[in-house]
């Protein structure tokens, strides 16, 4: 009760209570590698301030974080240090690839670096740009803040092959017609089994990848 | 003797009683810039033995520039050393003019000498805020910072990048200079020594610093020389040795400006030298802005040259020129040429070989973060760990260049 | 084109003056695109008596290394040789550069630098990782850039860009604890 009498506390259901505390305290493990985490350094800095979306502590341990915000080039060399520090993260954790490397592989489609750290972990949001200015990871951090307040299902983004990929045009319609009409089809197979597109293969990792 | 560790998880119990740790500072570590490595033995707080790794970046770049046309690589020198990423394009595009022999224009000379001036600001600046923050001392992080944002300001009416620019190109720039940038440059020059300033009126006599910056790390100048150390490293440590001078290239040899050269190679005088090259840049970088020239940024040499749009569209040889151009690249004459600049971390040189054609045989990048890297086993032994961290930030390693 | 300056021009026409004089009776002589001086040694044996005598020569003063690798000669056209192996070398006295290269076979083995500049070191390891040129007298002959486990090596021109190895743990890191390097 606030001293002019009117009431302070919102009766609120514990699990949406839960949510807006977890989507407003996102303490982030900046992994930065190269040049994406200038712009992370950047963004945490006094004129982009990561701060004020709660984002205030950084936590260099993965123990202490709850968001891997994997900023750079992953190469091979590097996957099996992020994937240990991804496991010594406690639930709830979320994951954000920042940049086209992570995404990607970015730039380098190499004997070398990874194609996306997807290959080895569940990510959340994928911030496109090489690298993305601080404006773009903040729009992440909020859309990450909006999945989580909604309750969103996290699925696992679907690679595509090079078939696809190289069908870009006559993909998107049909991405567009199948899964945006219906928000409950997450699944690509169903959506594209739906519009009798062609068959999609499933792509299949160097490695065992395992599940998060 | 190589001591093999193994993955044991039961330690025998006469290893309780050794004083020797192994302590892995990994490749993901907040004072590790960038993905390195260095497994200490140590005693204590001592470290006896170390040992570095690195590879944690390692992108394929060189083999990416056998495999991309002259032009296309200009996107991968920005990730060599993205805190300072206009030098690495200058810096490759001279390169590759040599083995043309191209001469550029005077406005282009111009620009690509603010360009250098304007990176080697940002990366001290960087330098020198992250070792504070190592330390301790993050408002000088914050301040020195703001002042980052504003040269990515500059950077970004430049070019439209902030980060990984891609200005230079082979003949030329990509873009002429905004119309506000005389302005923003002078907000710049004005404001950027006032901060620094205030940056050692905070660090200079503070106690602290300086005792967890003097006398720690020394490299003597004999000690550089073996390690083939250069730049700002170097120059605290006494060696006299600054491309700029010794071997000028465009038009530094008519600017008014003095090498920094402190004498005992500890991370004070590092700290030290590099603020004084900021300040040393800035003068030069006032003296360019008041000397601009006009004119075109394109070199006339038709090998390079993008034909005027009209042109194209009017002229059938000039459209085959123009297509070849762009979908063949340009054709390099066979031959040779290593072409090294003054790049904020020391001497980066570009080695191109070319055996004729649109694509290089073979670029060979030498990176001062090697060297750098290399003496830091070196300077760590016998150090103790917060030393070690001191001196980590104090050598400027940029993974991207180290392990390119 | 370069601007050297004119005391740089005549600091390095004199150091390639004195190259081509003195020195080219161990292989041949040569100028890159930038007039610098390319030394072309006949074996990779006489390298570190070479450099020794570059540097202990008063009117050539090469004592940097600034750069150390090699490249692929897979077509030939330098000459019979799998890799041409270079390094670039600077005066601080002269302020000027020179090259020495050579050409190497599959296996042979070139000695090592480190007991004249440590910076070698992981340049030579740099080298044997990318191109598998070995060294003679290396302390720590083991990949530098790569996994320990990485079969072939990827500079050469027969590694395709996008032939990955992945190993799913990372390695111990091995100490060396003698880093000493003998003279």
């Amino acid at each position: 009760m606030s001293k002019d009498g009117s009431s302070a506390v919102f009766p609120l259901t514990l699990e949406y209570a839960v949510r807006w505390a977890r989507k407003n305290s996102l303490w982030p493990m900046p992994y930065g590698t190269s040049c994406c985490g200038i712009e992370l350094m950047s963004t945490l800095s006094s004129t982009y301030d990561l701060a004020r979306f709660g984002a205030e502590v950084v936590r260099f341990s993965p123990r202490q974080a709850d968001l891997l915000l994997v900023a750079g080039t992953i190469t091979t060399k590097m996957g099996p240090v992020l994937r240990q520090v991804y496991d010594q993260m406690c639930e709830p954790k979320w994951v954000i690839a920042m940049g086209a490397c992570s995404s990607s592989g970015g730039i380098f489609n190499t004997y070398s670096v990874l194609q996306g750290i997807d290959e080895i972990m569940p990510v959340d949001i994928y911030v496109p740009g090489c690298p993305p200015i601080p404006e773009g990871l903040i729009y992440a951090i909020m859309r990450l803040q909006d999945t989580i307040e909604k309750g969103l299902p996290r699925p696992k983004a679907e690679r595509l092959t090079p078939e696809q990929a190289r069908n870009a045009m006559s993909y998107r319609e049909v991405i567009t017609d199948s899964i945006f009409k219906d928000p409950s089809k997450s699944s690509l197979e169903e959506s594209l089994a739906q519009s009798a597109a062609p068959e999609a293969a499933k792509t299949k990792s160097s490695h065992s990848t395992k599940e998060g | 003797m190589e001591t093999l560790l193994k993955n044991d998880l039961v330690t025998p119990l006469q290893d309780y009683y050794n004083p020797n740790v192994l302590l892995n500072l990994g490749p993901s570590h907040p004072a590790m810039h960038g993905t390195l490595r260095v497994m200490c033995r140590v005693n204590g707080e001592t470290i006896e033995d170390a040992s570095c790794e690195i590879g944690y970046l390692h992108r394929a770049i060189e083999k990416l520039a056998e495999n991309k046309t002259y032009h296309q690589w200009i996107v991968y020198t920005d990730r060599l050393n993205y805190c300072s990423a206009l030098a690495n394009n200058v810096g490759y595009v001279m390169a590759v003019e040599d083995v043309m022999g191209i001469t550029i224009t005077e406005r282009c000379m111009y620009i690509r000498m603010i360009c250098l001036e304007l990176a080697r600001v940002i990366d001290h600046i960087i330098c020198v805020a992250i070792n504070a923050l190592d330390l301790g001392a993050m408002t000088v992080f914050w301040m020195l910072y703001t002042w980052r944002e504003q040269a990515y300001t500059i950077i970004e009416g430049m070019c439209g990048m902030r980060l990984t620019t891609s200005y230079a190109r082979i003949g030329g720039m990509a873009y002429d200079l905004p119309e506000n940038f005389q302005a923003e440059m002078k907000i710049f020059l004005e404001g950027l020594p006032k901060t620094l300033d205030d940056v050692e009126k905070l660090l200079s006599a503070n106690r602290i610093w300086v005792d967890r910056t003097k006398d720690v790390g020394i490299l003597t100048a004999e000690e550089c020389l073996g390690f083939g150390l250069t730049g700002p490293v170097a120059r605290a440590s006494g060696v006299d040795q600054d491309l700029r001078r010794d071997r000028p290239y465009y038009n530094y040899s008519d600017l008014d400006w003095d090498v920094v050269v402190a004498t005992k190679g500890d991370v004070y005088d590092r700290y030290l030298v590099r603020m004084e090259e900021m300040r040393q840049s800035l003068k030069i970088l006032k003296q360019l802005c008041a000397k601009l020239p006009g004119g075109s940024i394109w070199t006339e040499d038709s090998r390079v040259l993008i034909p005027k749009k009209k042109d194209v569209y009017e002229k059938m040889e000039v459209l085959i020129h123009h297509f070849k151009i762009f979908m063949e690249g340009i054709d390099v004459p066979p031959g040779e040429s290593y072409r090294a600049i003054e790049a904020p971390n020391g001497e980066l040189g570009y080695y191109v070989v070319s055996r004729g054609g649109p694509k290089a045989w073979r670029i060979k990048i030498k990176s001062p973060s090697l060297a750098l890297f290399q003496s830091y086993e070196h300077s760590i032994k016998g150090a103790k760990i917060p030393d070690a961290i001191a001196i980590l930030g104090s050598l400027n390693i940029i993974a991207g260049e180290l392990d390119r | 084109m370069s601007r050297l300056l004119l005391k740089n021009r005549e600091a390095q026409d004199g150091i390639n003056g004195h190259l081509k004089q003195n020195y080219a009776q161990q292989g041949r002589y040569d100028e890159d695109a930038n007039q610098e001086g390319i030394l072309w040694l006949v074996s990779s044996g006489d390298l570190p008596e070479v450099v020794r005598k570059l540097r202990e020569d008063s009117s050539l003063a090469m004592d940097r290394l600034a750069d150390l690798s090699a490249y692929d000669n897979v077509d030939g056209v330098d000459g019979a040789g799998r890799f041409v192996f270079f390094i670039h070398l600077y005066s601080s006295k002269f302020h000027s550069r020179m090259r020495i290269k050579c050409l190497i076979a599959e296996g042979e083995e070139v000695p090592t630098l480190t007991g004249i500049w440590p910076m070698a070191n992981w340049l030579e390891r740099e080298c044997f990782d990318m191109f598998g040129i070995r060294f003679r007298g290396h302390p720590d002959m083991r990949r530098i850039l790569m996994d320990e486990r990485f079969e072939g090596h990827p500079l050469r021109k027969e590694y395709g860009l996008e032939a990955r190895q992945q190993f799913s743990d990372s390695l111990p890191i091995r100490m060396v604890t003698e880093n000493e390097v003998s003279k």
